[in-house]
């Protein structure tokens, strides 16, 4: 498109006292070649007499590629929303006139660097379109039957989108349809009420909305979002559906307690919670022992048998504690003069289910005390429980007539999980040991079976534990599979009235995938972008880093190993354009080439002075620094950002480029930070992997600082957590001054 | 691992409810009790073991230990207890439960533990001065002393009153002599003495008349002083009432004593005390009873007994003084029930404390947890 440029500056919010506005136009006017004229000021930009100037620019003059100089681009996007025009804000006020002392010459050379690098990026951007694909289908598939997916399917249903729910099993209801009794979800939580699943189940088989398949497996899924072509295998042949999106409310199997035997697990009269909940279920109540009859007088309760355990399941299952209260009340129920003795690590049950706790806990026959059980053992006839660490004592034996144990939930997905960690383990050391792998192991049933280049699956997090989640501190539901949310317990352990509402806010996510993808609009989180990554494939070199780094598996290949976006898998995180080594990976209002342009935008002093640029993540180092102009000018805060720090902001770190620390350097920048989200084990990149792949990316910059006689150090990746900013001018600085100390300017500087 | 089998018993669970502990059962263990109690030794603390065990229904593990008795229900545990299960109240119960337990004739305990007792326990006093007042025939007329004065011992000969609380008092020793030697022997049972005994007591003495314990309460906070009133109180009562002992049968002087006398001071000053220590516990108690609870039936019984005490004997001193006939013999008589009910019961009654916590904290010193 023909250009037409214009700059706004406002001198409104401290920026007129802070900075001098008319040496700042002169300064951006010369740098960037725009005309004197074109660059105005206002006393206030985003009032609407501020607003007006620009859109009359726009009608009269034509203007359509508008840089803004006010506050952050995280603020007024209402106010300055100009559809049709390339437009780009620099942060003149949280970054300068709030972040830094005003009237200093540092302050002008700060806000000229920002103002040129907007005007730059009006340059180098082009006005995106939205990517619309064609026969989209609004279809929400939920995979599994359970209180998740009953619930999902409800409320998909209720929100009027069609729903397919497939069921594996002959009857929905999932284990939800095996409960005697149900923990109560309401007040007063006192007793106990009958199963929910059975009037879920109902009402989902009278929806007129709703496809229920029973007996019935995905044997494929094809496509992306909108787009997913789902061949079905069930009682009468293979069906194929088109489907916009999938609720993932494959649930959970029990731990297989045959790996309990300390616990007593193969004894007569020794069950699991679930195996007890069956036999009060064919007893409708009446408890006797299962293995030589008898009265049931004691009852232990094991609680975290096998869980919050290394040896089995390092985690919590959120629901045993609730359950076993409940079974307790079973126990009660059945003979008054029983006992129920539940031995725990903690009681956890969270939310309401507290009350039901302590209802429970007002049974003078409930029995509680915290213990660590070493064994189940059978000792003259009588089952005998050995714990330590409890209350009652260093260590006891209780006698009981049963005992129960609280085994936990394995995710549904963690099976196939597992057998592919190793297989892609296997595969690094080579085509025999995949073969060997192979061989041994037999492929666990798969449940999506995506056909996707990153494998079958979701993929679990690393230290995730084969639960289908991607970001449970942000995005709740979301997976490492766009169009693919996850409720119940394949994502998190939770009890059945949970799954039931962890269904509807999968539902929700859902909706918004197939709505989005019918606006050519990004999925969460960028989901405003209509953006899409556009590769020039005729330089590509097949070198595949794109499609083995993108965390979303947006990428497939073809025979050639050319990669072959699904734009609506894709995220818009950008790790592609920043894997990329030829650079063809580009956005219309963001590529390898723009942010090296601003790079180079920036006015390296030539004397003793150094200058820093820190490319700081979107999502929660961008924020932050915006939250320290606040507090700065709040005065809460009094230290700033050190004045030589020239911030840009990059969608993820996965984004970013090496090439743009070569440009950096080559134009005499003295040191580079990037600024992003925590990784590891706590990792909070709303990519998943774009700090984690940027830091493995950066400890690979060595090489090319070598080819410049360039100290590595010069480069340093921060994490920070969107609430660090008090942290942040203190972590700047102790890098600006590693730098000055130990290394001194860039030798590179005036070439 | 131990070898010791532990027996829930549902049973006891439910008289620890009964006898007071309501609460008992919405403790969850999280030991804020423990944390908060001043008064607990640091080796294996109270009283999060004792609720835990309660709501276990193990008896004996209860009964054998002195923590008990180490309980001054200061009752910070329950003011700060997030649950609202009250261990000061919990505790409380079970040592009545234990007094039951210990002492002969255990079903007294439990006359003097439920309202449906009292009109029992009072019987047997009133009945029993009734029909020696009748055997006297001072039932309808009472002789006057020379002067015209009102004179108790013509009412009441001191003989026949010496005999009868010498007999009750008798009685109460045997009983707690019975139960302190079951509860030390339990105690024996699960740790052994390492202090000699002799230091141990002497200790314990002294902590007991410093009241050192009682002053770290901090919730009622006031309970200690006034506990420290009654209890001297308790102590000048006693000297005056061996002092008119050895009057009387030392050197044949009979009472009433005249004022002037040294006795009549330290008796009067005693009664004074008492009073006014027992009306501190009252407004203490209800001034608690938002954070602390206000107390069981047992306990109300006792403070009404022992201030009851001290109120009848004083009063029969003022109506004696001011001949008020009509008044005084009643009053006197009422004293008489009253003292009766306060000795014969001690063992069974809140009084019982005395002894067995003071035996608990000779044991707690001669086993080295102190």
């Amino acid at each position: 498109m023909e250009k037409k440029y214009g700059a706004y500056i406002c001198k409104g919010c401290g920026i007129g006292d802070a900075v001098d506005i008319e040496k700042l136009a002169e300064e951006t006017a010369e740098a960037t070649g725009l005309k004197k004229e074109d660059i105005k000021s206002h006393d206030v930009l985003c009032s609407p007499d501020g607003v007006a100037l620009i859109q009359r620019d726009i009608k009269e003059q034509g203007v359509n590629a508008i840089a803004i100089g006010a506050c952050s681009w995280r603020t007024k996007y209402e106010e300055f929303d100009f559809p049709g025009c390339v437009m780009e804000r620099a942060n003149l006020r949280e970054l300068v006139a709030w972040g830094q002392p005003p009237k200093e010459a540092s302050t002008q050379a700060l806000a000229r660097d920002y103002l040129v690098m907007a005007v730059v990026k009006t340059q180098k951007g082009e006005l995106p379109e939205p990517g619309v694909l064609q026969e989209l289908s609004k279809t929400i598939m939920v995979v599994g039957g359970g209180p998740a997916g009953l619930g999902a399917a409800l409320q998909a249903a209720r929100a009027g989108y069609e729903v397919v729910l497939v069921e594996k099993e002959a009857q929905l209801g999932g284990w939800g349809g095996r409960l005697y009794k149900q923990v109560p979800r309401s007040y007063p939580y006192q007793g106990l009420e009958e199963p929910l699943v059975k009037t879920l189940a109902q009402e989902v088989q009278a929806s007129e909305k709703i496809k229920v398949y029973t007996s019935t497996v995905i044997e494929k899924t094809e496509g992306q979002p909108g787009l997913f072509d789902v061949t079905l295998k069930g009682p009468s042949g293979s069906e194929t559906l088109r489907v916009g999106a999938f609720v993932l409310a494959a649930g959970r199997k029990p731990y297989d307690a045959k790996k309990l035997g300390h616990l007593g697990y193969g004894l007569p009269n020794v069950l699991t919670n679930l195996e007890f909940e069956e036999l009060v279920k064919d007893s409708n109540g009446r408890l006797t022992r299962p293995s030589g009859g008898g009265e049931i007088r004691r009852v232990a309760f094991i609680q975290c048998a096998g869980q919050r355990d290394e040896e089995h399941l390092p985690y919590c299952s959120a629901f045993c504690c609730a359950t076993a209260l409940k079974q307790a009340r079973y126990v009660r129920e059945a003979n008054p003069e029983a006992v129920a003795m539940i031995l725990y690590k903690d009681i956890r049950t969270p939310g309401q289910t507290e009350l039901f706790y302590r209802n429970m806990q007002d049974e003078p026959g409930v029995m509680l005390t915290k213990a660590e059980v070493k064994a189940v053992k059978e000792e003259d006839g009588r089952l005998v429980v050995e714990a330590t660490d409890t209350l009652l004592g260093e260590a006891i034996k209780l006698e009981a007539d049963l005992v129960v144990l609280a085994t936990g939930v394995v995710p549904a997905t963690a099976e196939f999980q597992r057998y592919w960690d190793g297989l892609l383990e296997a595969a690094s050391k080579g085509d025999e040991a995949k073969a060997k792998y192979m061989q041994e192991h037999p492929q666990p049933e798969t449940i999506l079976n995506l056909q996707y280049r990153q494998g079958p699956e979701v993929p679990s997090m690393e230290g995730g534990y084969g639960f289908a989640d991607s970001n449970f501190i942000c995005f709740q539901y979301e997976t490492r599979r766009t169009g693919v949310y996850a409720a119940g317990c394949v994502r998190q352990p939770m009890n059945m009235a949970e799954a039931v509402e962890d269904g509807a806010g999968a539902a929700m996510k859902a909706i918004q995938c197939v709505e989005h993808v019918a606006q050519g609009v990004a999925v969460h989180p960028r989901a405003w972008d209509i953006t899409f990554p556009d590769p020039l494939l005729q330089r590509c070199t097949a070198c595949k880093r794109c499609t083995e780094e993108c965390p979303f598996g947006a990428i497939d290949e073809d025979e050639k190993g050319i990669p072959y976006y699904k734009i609506n898998r894709c995220r818009r995180c950008g790790t592609c354009m920043g894997a990329c080594p030829e650079r063809i990976v580009s956005f219309k209002d963001y590529h390898v080439d723009m942010i090296g342009s601003m790079i180079k935008a920036i006015e390296a002093p030539e004397e003793e002075e150094l200058r820093f640029i820190c490319l700081a993540c979107e999502n929660d180092a961008y924020p932050a620094l915006d939250t320290l102009g606040l507090k700065l000018r709040q005065g809460l805060l009094k230290k700033p950002i050190h004045p030589s720090v020239r911030v840009i902001p990059v969608r993820c770190l996965g984004s970013v480029n090496l090439v743009w620390v070569a440009d950096a350097f080559s134009r005499g920048i003295d040191g580079m930070i990037l600024l992003g989200c925590k990784f590891g084990e706590d990792y909070q990149c709303h990519f998943i992997k774009g700090s984690e792949l940027a830091n493995y990316r950066f400890s690979k910059v060595q090489e090319t600082l070598d080819r410049l006689q360039l100290e590595a150090e010069r480069c340093q990746m921060l994490q920070v957590a969107i609430s660090d900013y008090d942290k942040l001018p203190d972590m700047i600085e102790a890098f600006v001054k590693k730098v000055e100390e130990e290394f001194g300017p860039n030798p590179f500087k005036g070439f | 691992m131990s070898e010791k089998v532990l027996s829930p018993d549902l049973g006891f669970v439910k008289e620890v409810i009964k006898a007071g502990g309501q609460s008992l059962k919405k403790c969850y263990q999280c030991a804020t009790c423990t944390v908060v109690c001043n008064v607990t030794p640091e080796e294996s603390p109270f009283p999060r073991k004792e609720m835990v065990q309660a709501q276990w229904g193990l008896k004996e593990e209860l009964f054998a230990n002195p923590d008990i008795w180490l309980c001054h229900q200061c009752s910070d545990c329950t003011a700060y207890c997030p649950r609202g299960a009250k261990p000061g109240e919990v505790l409380n119960a079970v040592r009545r439960l234990s007094l039951k337990e210990f002492a002969p004739l255990g079903f007294l305990a439990s006359l003097a533990g439920s309202p449906g007792g009292l009109l029992l326990l009072l019987a047997v006093p009133v009945v029993l001065f009734l029909v020696i007042l009748g055997a006297l025939g001072n039932l309808g007329s009472v002789p006057r002393a020379e002067d015209g004065s009102i004179a108790y011992h013509l009412f009441m000969p001191v003989l026949v009153i010496d005999i009868v609380f010498i007999a009750a008092a008798l009685f109460a020793v045997l009983v707690w002599v019975a139960g302190l030697r079951r509860y030390w022997r339990l105690m024996c049972s699960r740790a052994k003495p390492v202090v000699p005994l002799s230091t141990a007591v002497l200790q314990t003495v002294k902590e007991i008349l410093a009241h050192r314990r009682f002053g770290k309460c901090e919730v009622a906070k006031g309970r200690s002083l006034a506990h420290l009133l009654v209890f001297y109180s308790f102590v000048a009562l006693a000297i005056t009432t061996t002092w008119a002992l050895v009057y009387l049968y030392g050197f044949h002087r009979e009472s009433p004593y005249p004022l002037s006398d040294p006795v009549k001071w330290l008796g009067n000053l005693g009664a004074l005390g008492l009073l006014a220590g027992m009306f501190l516990v009252i407004l203490n108690r209800l001034g608690t009873a938002a954070k602390a609870g206000l107390g069981s039936y047992y306990d109300w019984l006792f403070i009404v007994v022992v201030a009851g005490v001290g109120l009848t004997g004083f009063l029969s001193e003022i109506f004696r003084l001011a001949d008020a006939a009509a008044l005084a013999y009643p009053t006197y008589f009422a004293h008489l029930v009253l003292v009766f009910f306060l000795f014969a019961y001690a063992p069974y009654s809140k009084m019982a404390h005395m002894l067995y916590r003071a035996l608990a904290m000779v044991f707690e010193r001669a086993t080295g947890r102190k």
